[in-house]
């Protein structure tokens, strides 16, 4: 029951923000809703019983509407529901147009988001999956910038084309299960599939998740996407629905057809790997900020997606970790371009210059989390990429010394950009800069707080995970026995 | 039997009515006739009968399909009350020849014998040829109608001439028997009996205008009084394809090879022919009939795939995709009302601004057409991806997810524009009636996408 409570406290919410006309009290209520959230969340993470809730949905095509949750879930339901406040708060004494709209749809996202990590049936996966794009989609497009009505139906049929691909899946999976067929993850996890079916049903699951995330070659609605998104549009995007083809690949491809990964493992590495270094080379030749910072995120999330097809415990247990972290250093991230955006009026790095001067404390707050996301030691980014970086190791030593170049290449793309805003000579025009407000404080420091705190204290994230990654390992295992067996 | 009866009657009285000169009454009885037919149709639900030595058989297939059909009916003629408004002459006969094509659209669920469907299917379309040119004065109407009756003359030819072939061959018009005369073959049919049965299938391939036969539908759909165009799209549609089904799981299956073969190949054809179709058009009318082609091909998979709950998945199919497709037609009269008669793409946009209740229903009805989950249209697509991937046509079904991808990509170019403002600032006015009725089927269209039934037909 707790868990059909979590997925609606944002949908009531969004709806009646309809309702209400003064956009600072809406805003409030948002933020109120989804701390809210954030509460109940917490207290499911902390209590001992495990709760899940299912009713029949549509009898007859085998779906039921059935919520539950693993240590992996759990991660994730909690990355949204961290996330979902800041993302609310990041608007506030901002001026947008179509408030209650606005927010109603970004509580809508986080709802299907909820869901799409909650669903335990294959079907209702899919129209959470599907559902979780409208909204953004329509906050892309009313939001948007220059560009938008081109850029966001490219966004929409991009991501859709590897929906659709998934959904085939679903329905093949389906009439595979035995007896009157159904859509639960239980049953499909079950199958037996012969491993020549297992070969192309991966990449028919995969694409979906690889353009989610997205991985190399299939990024290519991204870089302009994120130019244009509006600041909270591309919070959700870069925080939120990223992971959402990680966990998807992790609840499919694993369980489903473990031998199709084995087969697929090194080419899907290799292209991940083609991804770390395109991106942090591109970031590196960014002179526009944001973009900059969009390639830095597709840089670590092509490490994460690499890190999970090793299928090691490390790894996976990095990979977990890099969830969180990336997910909050990102945001945090994008929150400072916006403010340094709001305040320059650009976002080239070739205009800028000394913002430091100015703003000490925006510059001081930026740098701890450039530090953060480049993985420093005693930030949570060290720790995941560490873990990474260990178990691409155990694989081959050249994926890790591949992988270990989003660390350097990242320390110097984001340095480089720190210096070029914030010190050398003031530009001209910045000398009225204001420095931070005490709501954008209220903002950073709490994440800030979380980024350091889990570099040093990580334990309890790898507890919550702990015996889902064994179990997620575990489906590989015995496969990768028995080829190792035929082998010798 | 009691419906056909009365819908017949009923299109005699409001001719005879429409010489009151008072237009207001037309649509309130024309309604009312509808919901009697309606109550005579579900009561005959679960008690089958026959009439006519046979020739026609009332079972729950029938019952299931006239219903759907008389709804989507009662719903145009609402929406019909706005639009004849502005109409001076001849408006009871518009309502007589619906509800007549509607008596020819009840026969063609329910004949087991080629000539009741031949009966069918021309009344059926001798009023529609009338109904396409309808506006009198104008150029396209008249050819669209001119068009409609030679094309459709053309087909009813050879759709008789297969019958002659078939009674040739088979010395039967009764599809039980026919079925029984083809399964002596074991799949060698004599030429004869083959061109016949490919001739009946071109004939109403022609009707639910499938391709390689579509190509009057762009034109006459375009050239039509655009309440009549939604009639054809919707209505005249699921007749079609009820007729079709019935034909195939009476007469002829399981297929002989080579008109599976032609019927697969007419699927993949429809499929491509109404997507990439719709992909060019920049007139709205023009976008529905190419979606209507394509929503064919979809609906010609769940045919095909010959499974137990075909004929539900088609009845679904049709009903959900009528439900969303009429209000559509009537959102565009009002925005091009608004625009001073265009038809483009771009008369749309500035909805959300004007309207925006309007504009969030357009959407989830275009949702609804393009298969997005929570619509009704999803789950349709998904029942038909089940049934066809379960039967094993795997390449097949892999195409037309590629196809609806192309659909979803030109239905939000209709959303994008809605979603664009514009400096135009001619007011949309939507009277209160058409607001609750578009209201109403999104509200049905999203509801029938959670609350899925399965009609046991």
């Amino acid at each position: 029951m707790i868990l059909l409570i979590i997925l609606i406290i944002p949908f009531i919410t969004g709806l009646s923000l309809l309702l209400i006309r003064n956009s600072a009290i809406l805003k409030l209520v948002a933020l109120i809703s989804a701390v809210a959230n954030l509460l109940v969340t917490l207290s499911l993470i902390f209590s001992a019983s495990v709760s899940s809730y299912s009713v029949d949905w549509i009898s007859f095509l085998g779906t039921k509407f059935t919520l539950g949750y693993d240590g992996i879930s759990l991660i994730m339901l909690f990355l949204t529901n961290l996330l979902f406040p800041f993302i609310v708060l990041a608007g506030f004494k901002r001026d947008q147009n179509q408030t209650p709209i606005l927010y109603a749809l970004i509580l809508f996202t986080q709802s299907a988001l909820i869901g799409v990590f909650l669903a335990q049936n294959a079907f209702l996966f899919y129209v959470f999956w599907e559902l979780a794009l409208i909204p953004v989609y329509f906050i892309l497009l009313l939001w948007g910038g220059e560009g938008r009505r081109n850029i966001t139906l490219k966004f929409f049929i991009y991501t859709l084309t590897g929906s659709l691909f998934l959904l085939f899946g679903i329905i093949y999976l389906y009439q595979l299960t035995p007896g009157s067929h159904t859509t639960d993850f239980s049953a499909f996890y079950q199958l037996n599939i012969p491993s020549t079916t297992q070969v192309w049903l991966f990449w028919i699951l995969f694409i979906a998740f690889a353009i989610k995330m997205p991985v190399f070659p299939f990024h290519t609605w991204q870089p302009s996407t994120y130019t244009m998104a509006p600041t909270q549009g591309m919070m959700i995007l870069a925080g939120v629905m990223t992971k959402m083809g990680i966990y998807g690949a992790l609840r499919f491809l694993f369980p489903i057809v473990p031998k199709g990964v084995l087969y697929w493992q090194n080419t899907v590495i290799i292209m991940c790997l083609i991804g770390v270094i395109y991106a942090s080379v591109i970031a590196f030749r960014q002179t526009n900020l944001k973009k900059l910072i969009a390639f830095s995120s597709m840089a670590h999330i092509s490490l994460m997606a690499a890190a999970m097809f090793v299928m090691n415990y490390y790894a996976l247990q990095g990979l977990l970790f890099q969830v969180i972290s990336h997910g909050v250093t990102i945001i945090a991230l994008f929150y400072i371009v916006n403010l340094i955006g709001e305040r320059t009026g650009t976002l080239d790095l070739s205009q800028m210059g000394g913002i430091k001067l100015r703003a000490p404390n925006l510059a001081i707050l930026l740098l701890l989390v450039i530090l953060g996301s480049i993985a420093l030691p005693l930030t949570a980014g060290f720790i995941c990429e560490f873990l990474m970086i260990t178990g691409l190791f155990q694989q081959s030593v050249w994926f890790a010394v591949f992988g270990g170049l989003t660390m350097i290449l990242g320390a110097v793309y984001m340095l480089y950009a720190y210096q070029r805003v914030m010190l050398g000579d003031l530009r001209a025009g910045f000398e009225r800069i204001p420095d931070i407000r005490s709501l954008d404080y209220i903002f950073l420091i709490p994440l800030i707080i979380i980024i350091l705190g889990l570099g040093i204290f990580p334990q309890p994230l790898f507890n919550m995970a702990d015996e889902s990654v064994y179990a997620m390992q575990n489906f590989l295992k015995p496969v990768a026995d028995s080829i190792l067996a035929i082998i010798r | 039997m009691s419906a056909l009866i009365i819908t017949t009657v009923l299109g005699i009285i409001l001719l005879y009515l429409g010489l009151t000169k008072n237009k207001a009454i037309l649509a309130p009885a024309a309604i009312t006739g509808l919901l009697i037919t309606l109550f005579l149709s579900l009561k005959t639900w679960g008690h089958g009968s026959k009439y006519f030595h046979d020739m026609i058989i009332i079972d729950n297939f029938s019952v299931a399909f006239n219903v759907s059909m008389i709804i989507i009916t009662i719903l145009i003629f609402l929406f019909g009350i706005n639009y004849y408004k502005r109409m001076e002459l001849h408006v009871a006969e518009q309502y007589s020849l619906m509800i007549f094509a509607l008596a020819g659209a009840f026969l063609m669920t329910s004949f087991s014998n080629l000539i009741m469907l031949f009966l069918g299917i021309e009344i059926l379309s001798i009023p529609l040829y009338i109904l396409a040119g309808g506006k009198k004065t104008s150029y396209r109407s008249n050819e669209a109608s001119f068009k409609y009756f030679m094309l459709g003359s053309f087909a009813t030819a050879f759709f008789l001439f297969g019958i002659a072939l078939v009674y040739g061959a088979s010395a039967t018009f009764y599809l039980p028997e026919i079925k029984t005369y083809i399964a002596q073959f074991n799949g060698n049919l004599p030429p004869m009996l083959m061109v016949g049965l490919l001739f009946i299938l071109i004939g109403v391939a022609f009707k639910v205008s499938v391709a390689p036969f579509h190509f009057w539908s762009p034109d006459v759909y375009e050239g039509a009084p655009t309440l009549v165009t939604a009639f054809m799209a919707t209505v005249v549609k699921t007749a079609g394809f009820a007729a079709f089904y019935r034909l195939l799981s009476m007469g002829l299956l399981p297929l002989p090879a080579p008109l599976k073969k032609a019927l697969w190949v007419m699927t993949g054809l429809t499929l491509l022919i109404g997507n990439l179709g719709a992909l060019r058009q920049t007139n709205f009318k023009r976008l529905l009939a190419y979606s209507a082609i394509a929503h064919s091909g979809f609906i010609m998979l769940a045919v095909l795939s010959q499974h137990d709950l075909s004929a539900s998945v088609l009845l679904y199919y049709t009903f959900v995709y009528s439900l969303a497709t009429v209000p559509l037609f009537i959102i565009f009269i009002l925005v091009k009302r608004a625009s001073s008669g265009l038809e483009t793409l771009h008369i749309f946009q500035g909805l959300y601004k004007k309207k925006p209740w309007i504009a969030v229903f357009t959407t989830i009805l275009l949702m609804s057409l393009a298969g997005i989950p929570l619509t009704a249209g999803f789950i349709a697509k998904y029942q038909v991806f089940v049934l066809s991937i379960s039967q094993g046509y795997l390449a097949i079904s892999i195409f037309a997810i590629l196809m609806a991808l192309i659909g979803i990509y030109y239905y939000f170019f209709v959303v994008r524009e809605v979603f664009t403002e514009t400096a135009e600032s001619n007011p949309i006015i939507v009277s209160k009636l058409n607001a609750a009725l578009i209201i109403v089927c999104g509200v049905a269209v999203v509801a029938l996408g959670i609350f899925v039934w399965n009609v046991p037909i």
